[in-house]
């Protein structure tokens, strides 16, 4: 079981997750991986920042409010038997911290490898401290890091990409023993190291993605990441008033709903699970009686109704380019696409008409100005492109659901039921995968559009 | 080419005379010239940075029992760590003795070398049967070579064969004959009427069975080799623990005779197909292509468009593994050409 920042976020939480552990090591042998607490890696991120700077006055603040977050907790979290040996830990680990915020601060520099090694005291940090608090529960535990569960890596710091055969080889041979012995390994999520030593981070995904990579080495029943929400729900619960959680989704269409924003696994980080089909399931730490969602390989129907759930992206942008010069001209769309890679803005979603005049691409609204000017600089003038304009009031609707594949009259329900409310739908694209629909509205009118379809297909009833 | 040599048992020994002796037709022929800097057995090492003298380190062994009495740079202990990263080499060669419990040393002998970035040669079974899916993913990460020919069939090229002789045709299936000492046994229990203890005590005798026979008369051996044409030529990523294996120590007079009068023999097979990987004694009919006596080996490769390719040879000895070891090095010298 993993849990992630906001399950650790102060000392109740973290005593609130040992008890969960607690709760279920009855019947369970479990292994815990721990997030960094709360929002420290992105406090380290900026100690990182002004450290290289030279900001040291600033530096040492965000410094010593991590360093005393992490001792204060300790010590409100483990009992008096455990505290000493875990205050030491914490207090080498903060020194060691701190030497290493001089270090980068002395050479001006932050390379990706010293970043890195940086970010790791964030869960460094967290899983001694959550190892105490389970062992003051009177249980036995091993805290490790993802190093020492056996986690290797490539040298892509900042992302690298674990080695998983070496990792799942290495993490059987080293926890086996420790399950055998009814201790818990309690490791720290996010972080693995390259075959010579080197601390990485596994980017996108982190800790989930240790999460997974152990229930694929050891091949656990499941896998259950503890979050500050019920699970998936059927849609926003703030803009639907009878959204519900759903029991069961497949990992298809957890792949759909977590890339539509959803509060979900990273698809990076559902990989090894979905490959060696261990279901995951996405549970409320703060209520561990519910049963959350659970993903897996079954496709499992949601009661004759072929959609699960609708979401909604906001603040995002249209940006349009047109131009009849465009038109039978071989690689103007890779033109497009080329500008908007060359500076890093992501597409979200693509709409071209046959008649080739027009390319529209969906981007978030931060990025449009982006967008808009690198379109410009590279296409106009040239006889291909004669004008891009921008739209910024947009949203995306998104409709998942695996029981879509296949079924005709989906598409005519959904926009028959946003034309019914005189929704007016921008642009509209549908994945070769089927499980999901998903369209363009203006940002006004995004939530009605999520409300009517949540009605039409009836996802507020209990199947 | 630099070599370190860990392990100085038969094939470490056959592999030193051989590149001795046939030194200038290897520099000749394929431009390879071996120089081993460092050689560790059980109880010690030796290193020289310019090339040891190897008809000495032959001779110190037979003497002593171990290189550690090799004049200059060596020591007591084997430190195979040091040995690995601290030795100037291009390549290390793995033969300690298999270990099917938990592949060591030679597991972290392969990991070791291969985190340094040196190409590596092994002889040992054990770390592949045990954590063969990881230890190519290493050696591809690391971009280095893992080489395994004296593995599988010794100096017969069964592996060779399947990936560089049959490249587009689609393999469904795989059995045969892979364990010398077993294939012994049972040819002995057949046509002298042994039984299996006797037949056991004379291949013994002559030196193709170990004083302790379990890890071939058990299946292990035979598994293990199953193991690795599995994930080399089928790209199956299984290791031995998933494997059903019996072996043929059970096995009675009875049950030859009773093969044996349908015109079928029993034999230790290991097979796999689709859905099932197997080590078992089978009966197979005397007529059979894969139906070989003594101690050779036969593997017959099931295909999609030419039917079974059957490949027989010699599958264990000293001198046949050191030439599929030296066939390995003279592939991975190759490489260095531009």
């Amino acid at each position: 079981m993993k849990f992630g920042g906001s399950s650790l976020a102060n000392a109740a939480k973290i005593r609130n997750a040992a008890r969960v552990v607690e709760r279920f090591s009855p019947e369970n042998r479990i292994v815990v991986v721990a997030s960094a607490m709360d929002d420290t890696t992105d406090r380290l991120v900026e100690l990182g920042e002004l450290a290289r700077r030279g900001e040291s006055a600033r530096a040492s603040k965000i410094l010593s409010r991590i360093q005393k977050l992490h001792t204060k907790t300790a010590q409100a979290t483990s009992s008096r038997k455990e505290s000493k040996e875990l205050l030491d830990r914490i207090d080498r680990l903060n020194k060691e911290l701190e030497k290493t915020v001089q270090g980068i601060s002395h050479l001006r520099e932050l390379t990706p490898r010293s970043r890195d090694y940086l970010l790791s005291f964030g869960e460094r940090l967290s899983t001694p401290i959550l190892a105490a608090a389970i062992r003051s529960l009177g249980l036995k535990t091993q805290a490790l890091t993802g190093a020492e569960a056996g986690i290797s890596s490539d040298e892509r710091f900042g992302e690298a990409n674990p080695l998983a055969e070496v990792s799942y080889h290495e993490m059987r041979r080293r926890l086996d023993p420790i399950l055998a012995r009814n201790e818990i390994p309690v490791v720290t999520g996010f972080i693995a190291a390259t075959v010579e030593g080197s601390i990485t981070t596994l980017g996108r995904g982190g800790s989930d993605y240790t999460a997974s990579l152990l229930g694929a080495a050891l091949n656990t029943n499941e896998i259950w990441i503890w979050t500050d929400v019920d699970g998936l729900m059927t849609a926003d619960p703030k803009i639907v008033k009878d959204a519900r959680v759903l029991a069961k989704v497949s990992f298809g269409e957890a792949l759909e709903l977590s890339y539509f924003g959803a509060k979900m696994m990273h698809p990076r980080a559902m990989q090894p699970a979905a490959q060696r089909k261990i279901p995951v399931r996405i549970r409320n730490s703060s209520k561990p009686s519910l049963e959350g969602t659970l993903v897996s390989s079954a496709e499992t129907p949601n009661g004759g109704r072929v959609v699960k759930a609708v979401s909604i992206i906001r603040s995002v942008g249209i940006v349009t380019v047109s131009g009849t010069g465009m038109i039978g001209s071989p690689g103007a769309a890779a033109k497009v696409f080329t500008a908007l890679g060359s500076s890093n803005v992501n597409v979200m979603m693509i709409s071209q008409g046959s008649s080739e005049a027009t390319i529209s691409c969906v981007v978030a609204r931060k990025d449009v100005d982006n967008a808009v000017r690198a379109l410009q600089l590279a296409l106009l003038g040239q006889g291909l492109v004669d004008n891009v304009v921008a739209e910024r009031d947009a949203c995306i609707i998104a409709v998942v659901g695996s029981g879509m594949k296949g079924t005709p009259g989906v598409a005519a329900r959904i926009f028959g039921a946003v034309a019914r409310k005189k929704i007016n739908v921008r642009i509209v694209a549908q994945g070769s995968s089927e499980y999901n629909v998903s369209f363009v509205v203006s940002e006004r009118e995004g939530p009605e559009a999520v409300r009517v379809i949540h009605d039409e297909f009836q996802l507020g009833r209990k199947p | 080419m630099r070599i370190v040599l860990i392990g100085f048992g038969t094939v470490g020994q056959s592999l030193a005379r051989i590149l001795t002796n046939d030194r200038d037709w290897l520099v000749k022929n394929y431009g390879f010239e071996p120089q081993v800097t460092a050689i560790a057995d059980s109880r010690g090492s030796c290193r020289d940075d310019n090339g040891l003298k190897l008809d000495l380190a032959l001779k110190v062994k037979e003497k002593y029992g171990s290189v550690q009495k090799y004049p200059g740079n060596s020591e007591r202990k084997t430190n195979t760590h040091q040995i690995i990263s601290g030795t100037e080499a291009e390549v290390v060669i793995e033969t300690t003795p298999s270990n099917f419990e938990n592949g060591e040393p030679g597991l972290s002998n392969i990991k070791e070398s291969l985190s340094a970035r040196r190409h590596v040669v092994t002889a040992n079974k054990g770390p592949l049967a045990l954590a063969m899916p990881a230890l190519l993913e290493l050696a591809n990460h690391t971009r280095m070579q893992l080489r395994f020919s004296a593995t599988v069939g010794a100096g017969t090229p069964f592996l060779n064969f399947a990936s560089k002789c049959l490249p587009g045709e689609k393999i469904l299936g795989i059995h045969g004959i892979l364990n010398g000492t077993t294939n012994y046994i049972l040819t002995r229990m057949d046509e002298a009427s042994l039984s299996y203890q006797k037949a056991l005590a004379e291949a013994q005798e002559k030196g193709y069975a170990e004083k302790n026979p379990d890890n071939d008369v058990k299946g292990l051996d035979t598994a293990a080799k199953i193991v690795i044409i599995a994930n080399w030529v089928l790209k199956r990523r299984i290791s031995i623990n998933e494997l059903e294996i019996t072996g043929i120590q059970n096995l009675g007079p009875k049950r030859i005779l009773t093969a044996k009068k349908s015109g079928a023999r029993i034999k230790l097979m290991g097979r796999l197909t689709d859905s099932r990987a197997t080590v078992k004694p089978e009966e197979v009919p005397a007529d059979n292509p894969v139906c070989v006596p003594g101690n050779l080996n036969a593997v017959a490769f099931s295909t999609e468009h030419i039917g079974d390719v059957t490949l027989i040879g010699r599958g264990a000895g000293g001198e046949e593994t050191a030439s599929a070891i030296i066939r390995d090095l003279v592939d991975i010298r190759s490489e260095y050409s531009i």
